[in-house]
């Protein structure tokens, strides 16, 4: 079918017939302004072809003109069979008709039928499927029964290219397999093909997992009853051996003979020990021979020699008797004249004494008097000063007087804090003459104030008594009372009446003191070094010289110094002579002192030999010979003792080894038995328990569950397998399937996107993404002006797929490019072009500038003649 | 001399639980398992009584652990200590051994009725009527060594019926064990060597026998469980040796061989025990090959089935798949469900495929098929 003309009557704002003729085979084009019409010619070609003339629908309505009346519209198509004039009339008066060269063919329900299998497919027939509204720019607009009428034609269209879609995909047996399969997947694994939580898959491996544990579990339990039986085995084997009687009597053998052989031991040690004892006497006893016979020996030698040098010394020192008379006489004479030469001296020496003293005593008159005076000045000042110090010693001193002042301020402060506390009376009489007020019996005179701070009787005599009590809260130790008596005790152990006395007697002090400094001062200044140094001094003066004759001190001078001379040799003599008397007396005390020790020596030889007695040298001798053989007869008999002593620390040994093992026994028999009664219990409990064939039992399951989840996994295998090669099958079929129009419209698509592709939704054999370098976009996503290219390419290739059919159906496009920029729509010419050589195309445009590069041939919307023609 | 008339059994395993065999939600078959294993003591005893027996030798694993439970020990005991005139010889075997059961002897020792005797020691212990029983109580669950050895060395009266009791393997049991030689009752000079460990019955030779268990409890022996009724006609004299069938339950394995063309549920039927499904655990290894219909056709059968037996199971391990054209078309002759059958169909026999994904792959071809012949249904 292709279009040749159309005719509009009182159609929306075309009251007035207008037509469009000369529709040609390939590409046309209606480029018009807005509101031209062009909208309104495309519904009135649907509405024709698809709305039933007997109509009143909305789409019918929506032609009604604006003037009212009924809506025309004419169509002249060209098939295989000739030309045709389709006419319809809406709302008033509807008709419909089918002329054929001006011969009515068909007309009402007979054109309607005429109409419908020229576009064979009803509503949505292969015109459904290439006329695209404006602004349409999705592939799946329109009503729903639109859209299912749109998808049977594609469905027609493609079967009629590759067979059934139902054959293809499988249909309905395909998709009861593939969910049956997916059903009894889903029963076992979740998407991901892991086990589905609380499925039977995920139950089996579970169980197979607890039952592994359970079974390592009594493993685990019998494993320890069979190490407790095997203990227990080796326990009462233990015992038995040693509690058996045989053995029991042995250990005691063994230990009973130990000991006797530790006995006989530490006896054969103690008779060793005895003997060496023996051995110890004997080397002592012949140790006291051989020193007795030294000694014996050794005296009588001495004695000999003793006695000689007696004799010796007592002849030298007889020698030496003579020779020392001789000095001594001499040494007399010599001491004689060094006294008579001192006596001389000592004249002399006194006589110029005395002429030196008296030109002393003549020199230092005037100084002694100075001395005495100042030693007296300096006495008189020391005194001042100690009086002056003991003075200021009886006065309190700066510490005292600052502690007193603190108490006193204390008591001040306590007088305060009592009396902002306490009550305050103030007196004022009325008149002179009024009763005067007594407080405790003293008057108060006008103007008086007085603080009330303890109880107190106020009393106004004839007229009343006042008795007074403080507030509460004021018991307990009273601070002013504290403070007062603080204060009173300072003073009284100063002997102060007041504060006053206090600091005066701190003055007093402050003026002993400066006093005693003073004094310190003077007499520091009259003697720096003391009074005593001044004394000395003075005693150093001679006093005056009594005797009255005056003597020449050169004389007396020169006589002393030859006195002096005199004496010195006298003296020499003294010494030479005293010198020889000397080394005479050394000598003969020397010889007396030899012949004495050589007497001594002998006394003490005679004293030796007296106490060695009468024993001989010779008896000494045979006693000692006889002792060394007594020490060498014991020192035989130890060394035999010895030789033949067991070994007492091998003994020893073996008795602690045989109590040991009597001990270990008795030992290891107590600890057995309670260790034997233990694993009884244990034994006893686990064979009760009856592990051995629980432990059966749980492996048995485990092999069960092992089967049960290897049978579950192969199941999960086959499904898998299964839903796998029906997935993978039904996608090659749908690819088949698609193939047809895939092929047709690649070029189209590459003319936009080179290398693209589109994929197909198999539910509305549309395409439903849109693959660029591999990426597929979903279309719902893409741009609006990518959309309606899509679109239009769409439709494009199905018209031409229609076409190679032999299924002429136009292509109308009402203002479908409102999206594209000026680059695609270049492109979408060109692709228009393409396709117009096999189909007719209907472009109908408001957008006469950019329209005007699409070429193709140019339609008018111009008014009609009044024969019904378009 | 007078003929000595004993009851050889073994290998009761009491205590066994059977929880590997599927139960239905409303089925109670591992209940009855256990039970049939203990109500085997009265079939045991009323075997002795029908053979003029007194004594029932259990040749090892009376007890299927080491610690049975008080309440399965108890019971067992009064069970026996109530066959009043039988005499129970309990020989310890590698599951109830001495060390590992030490409990269980001493409580047996101490609790159990007089007519039965826990056989602990390896000791001839004096039958009367000039019967020496020679026990070989088993001491280790794996001792390592031939128990039996000492029998040879065993002495007894002469003129004396020389009776071995053992439990161990004689061959081809376990690899790595030490055996009993088959020839012992020569070398020990035994009338009979009644032995345990082997679950099925198993005549070694004249003299040396294998009673199975009384119950059975695996699919490996193909027939109910017996006891062995003996008699000793006198020493040096060959043993007179009947079986008698104790079993309740009957665990068998069949073969269901399936070929192209072949009708699957007849064939199943024809396999399938006509009486006796209650007490039947049958095992079916399907093999051969089979189209997808006909897989399909089995499993229906199986399912339809299953209820009448304590156990029914189908092994299809061993089973080929036949893909016929024809069954694929039945999924679809085109579009993607055939494109999916051929996908799995293709993988199924991509011989470079690994075999677990060939098999997954099969499988899931047969569940295509099974779907789309409920679907169209």
């Amino acid at each position: 079918m292709k279009l040749r003309g159309i005719r509009l009557e009182n159609v929306r704002r075309f009251t007035d017939p207008v037509a469009i003729r000369g529709i040609s085979d390939g590409l046309n084009i209606l480029s018009e302004p807005n509101e031209a019409g062009k909208s309104t010619l495309f519904d009135a070609l649907r509405t024709l072809f698809f709305v039933p003339y007997r109509s009143k629908g909305k789409e019918v309505q929506a032609l009604r003109p604006h003037a009212d009346g009924a809506p025309e519209i004419t169509v002249t198509i060209e098939t295989d069979t000739g030309t045709f004039d389709i006419h319809k009339r809406y709302l008033s008066k509807p008709a419909a008709r089918i002329l054929r060269d001006g011969m009515l063919i068909a007309q009402a329900d007979a054109a309607e039928d005429w109409i419908a299998a020229q576009i064979s497919g009803g509503d949505g027939g292969p015109a459904g499927l290439i006329w695209v509204r404006q602004g349409a720019v999705d592939l799946t607009g329109g009503t729903p029964k639109e859209q299912n009428s749109a998808l049977e034609a594609r469905r027609d269209l493609l079967s009629s290219v590759t067979g059934e879609v139902e054959a293809m995909t499988g249909g309905r047996r395909m998709d009861a397999a593939l969910a049956r399969a997916r059903a009894e997947l889903r029963e076992l694994a979740t998407r991901t093909g892991t086990p589905k939580a609380h499925g039977p898959w995920k139950i089996a491996r579970d169980r197979l997992a607890h039952l592994d544990e359970r079974c390592a579990e009594l493993e685990d339990t019998a494993r320890a009853l069979y190490q407790a039986l095997d203990l227990r085995k080796a326990h009462r084997a233990a015992l038995a051996e040693l509690q058996d009687p045989e053995r029991i009597a042995g250990r005691r053998q063994r230990l009973a003979e130990a000991e006797a052989a530790h006995a006989q031991a530490e006896r054969h040690a103690q008779a060793a020990e005895t003997a060496a004892r023996a051995v110890e006497t004997a080397t002592l006893a012949f140790e006291a021979a051989e020193t007795r016979h030294d000694a014996i020996r050794r005296a009588r030698a001495d004695l000999t020699d003793a006695t000689r040098a007696a004799q010796a010394a007592r002849s030298a020192a007889g020698r030496v008797t003579a020779t020392l008379a001789e000095a001594e006489a001499q040494a007399r004479t010599a001491r004689i004249r060094a006294d008579e030469a001192d006596t001389a001296a000592d004249g002399a020496r006194s006589h110029h004494a005395l002429a030196q003293r008296q030109l002393a005593a003549r020199e230092g008159a005037a100084h002694r008097s100075d001395l005495a005076r100042r030693i007296e000045a300096a006495e008189h000042a020391r005194r001042a000063a100690e009086e002056a110090e003991a003075s200021a010693a009886t006065f309190p001193d700066a510490p005292a007087l600052r502690e007193i002042e603190a108490l006193a301020a204390r008591d001040a402060a306590a007088r305060s804090a009592r009396d902002a506390a306490a009550a305050q009376l103030v007196v004022r009489y009325d008149t002179p003459q009024a009763p005067r007020i007594l407080l405790h019996g003293a008057t108060l005179q006008d103007g008086a104030r007085v603080t009330l701070d303890r109880a107190s009787e106020i009393r106004v005599d004839g007229i009343a008594s006042l008795a007074f009590t403080p507030a509460a809260g004021t018991s307990g130790p009273d601070p002013v009372t504290d403070a007062q008596a603080a204060l009173a005790r300072a003073l009284s152990d100063l002997g102060a009446g007041d504060l006053d006395d206090v600091r005066r007697m701190a003055e007093c002090r402050l003026d002993a003191e400066r006093r005693a400094s003073e004094a310190r001062a003077t007499l520091k200044g009259i003697a720096p070094q003391g009074i005593d140094a001044l004394r000395t001094a003075l005693a150093r003066i001679p006093a005056a010289d009594p005797e009255g004759e005056t003597l020449d001190p050169a004389e007396t001078a020169a006589a002393f110094e030859r006195a002096e001379e005199a004496r010195l040799a006298a003296q020499t003599a003294l010494g030479t002579a005293r010198e020889a008397l000397s080394a005479t007396q050394a000598d003969a005390a020397r010889a007396d002192a030899a012949s004495e020790a050589a007497t001594e020596r002998l006394e003490r030889a005679e004293a030796a030999v007296a106490r060695l007695g009468d024993l001989s040298e010779t008896d000494a001798a045979d006693a000692l010979d006889r002792a060394r053989g007594d020490l060498a007869r014991r020192k035989t008999a130890w060394e035999t003792a010895a030789a033949d002593a067991p070994d007492l620390s091998a003994t020893d040994a073996a008795l602690s080894r045989a109590r040991a093992v009597e001990e270990t026994a008795r030992t290891r028999i107590a600890t057995l038995t309670p260790e034997i009664a233990t694993l009884d219990e244990r034994i006893r409990r686990a064979s009760g328990d009856a592990v051995e064939e629980r432990l059966a039992e749980a492996r048995q399951m485990r092999e069960a569950a092992r089967d049960t989840l290897a049978r579950i996994e192969r199941e999960v295998a086959i499904l898998q397998r299964l839903q796998s090669a029906l997935e993978t099958a039904q996608d090659t079929a749908r690819d088949r399937y698609f193939a047809p129009v895939a092929a047709e419209l690649r070029p189209l698509l590459h003319l936009l996107w080179p290398r693209a592709e589109l994929s197909w939704a198999q539910d509305t054999l549309l395409p439903d993404a849109l693959i660029r370098d591999g990426i597929p976009e979903p279309v719902e996503i893409l741009s609006g002006g990518t959309q309606e290219q899509i679109a239009i390419l769409v439709r494009l290739a199905f018209a031409r797929m229609l076409a190679k059919g032999g299924r002429h159906a136009p292509v109308i496009l009402d203002d479908a490019l409102v999206f594209t920029d000026d680059d695609r729509i270049e492109r979408m010419f060109d692709a228009l072009h393409r396709q117009s050589g096999a189909a007719q195309i209907i472009v109908l445009s408001c957008r006469q500038r950019a329209f005007r590069d699409l070429g193709g041939h140019e339609l008018r919307l111009s008014p009609a003649m009044d024969d019904g023609a378009p | 001399m007078t003929a000595f008339r004993f009851i050889h059994a073994s290998d009761l395993h009491l205590g066994r639980g059977f929880s590997t065999i599927p139960q239905a939600d409303d089925g109670n078959v591992r209940g009855r398992l256990g039970e049939a294993r203990h109500a085997a003591l009265g079939r045991l005893a009323r075997a002795a009584r029908d053979h003029g027996a007194q004594h029932i030798l259990l040749a090892g694993d009376t007890f299927h652990t080491a610690t049975p439970s008080q309440s399965l020990l108890r019971q067992t005991l009064s069970a026996m200590g109530a066959e009043g005139g039988i005499d129970w010889w309990l020989l310890p075997g590698n599951h109830d051994n001495l060390r590992d059961a030490e409990p269980l002897w001493d409580a047996i020792r101490r609790d159990a009725p007089a007519n039965v005797h826990p056989l602990c020691d390896a000791a001839p212990v004096d039958l009367g009527a000039e019967v020496a029983l020679l026990p070989c109580p088993v001491t280790h669950r794996d001792p390592g060594r031939d128990l039996t050895e000492a029998l040879v060395h065993a002495k007894t009266p002469h003129g004396t019926r020389r009776l071995g009791l053992a439990h161990g393997a004689v061959t081809d049991f376990a690899e790595g064990r030490a055996v009993i030689p088959p020839d012992r009752d020569q070398s020990a000079g035994l009338d009979y060597l009644a032995l345990g460990d082997w679950h099925g019955r198993l005549e070694v030779s004249a003299r040396v026998q294998y009673s199975g268990t009384p119950e059975q409890d695996r699919f490996r022996h193909d027939r109910r469980g017996v006891c062995l009724a003996v008699s000793l006609p006198g020493p040096g004299v060959a043993p007179e040796v009947e079986a008698i069938e104790t079993g309740i339950f009957f665990w068998q394995q069949s073969e269901l061989r399936l070929g192209e063309g072949a009708d699957a549920r007849a064939a199943l039927d024809a396999i399938l025990p006509a009486t006796d499904r209650r007490d039947t655990l049958l095992r079916i290894a399907a093999t051969g090959w089979a189209a997808l219909p006909q897989r399909a056709d089995l499993g229906a059968a199986i399912d339809a089935a299953a209820p009448d037996f304590a156990l029914l199971e189908l092994d299809l391990r061993a089973l080929g798949t036949l893909y016929d054209p024809a069954d694929l078309d039945e999924i679809d002759r085109g579009g993607a469900l055939r494109l999916a059958a051929d996908d799995l169909h293709g993988a199924a026999c991509d011989q470079a495929l690994p075999e677990a994904e060939r098999e997954i792959a099969g499988a899931a071809l047969a569940r295509l098929y099974a779907y789309m012949r409920e679907i169209d249904a």
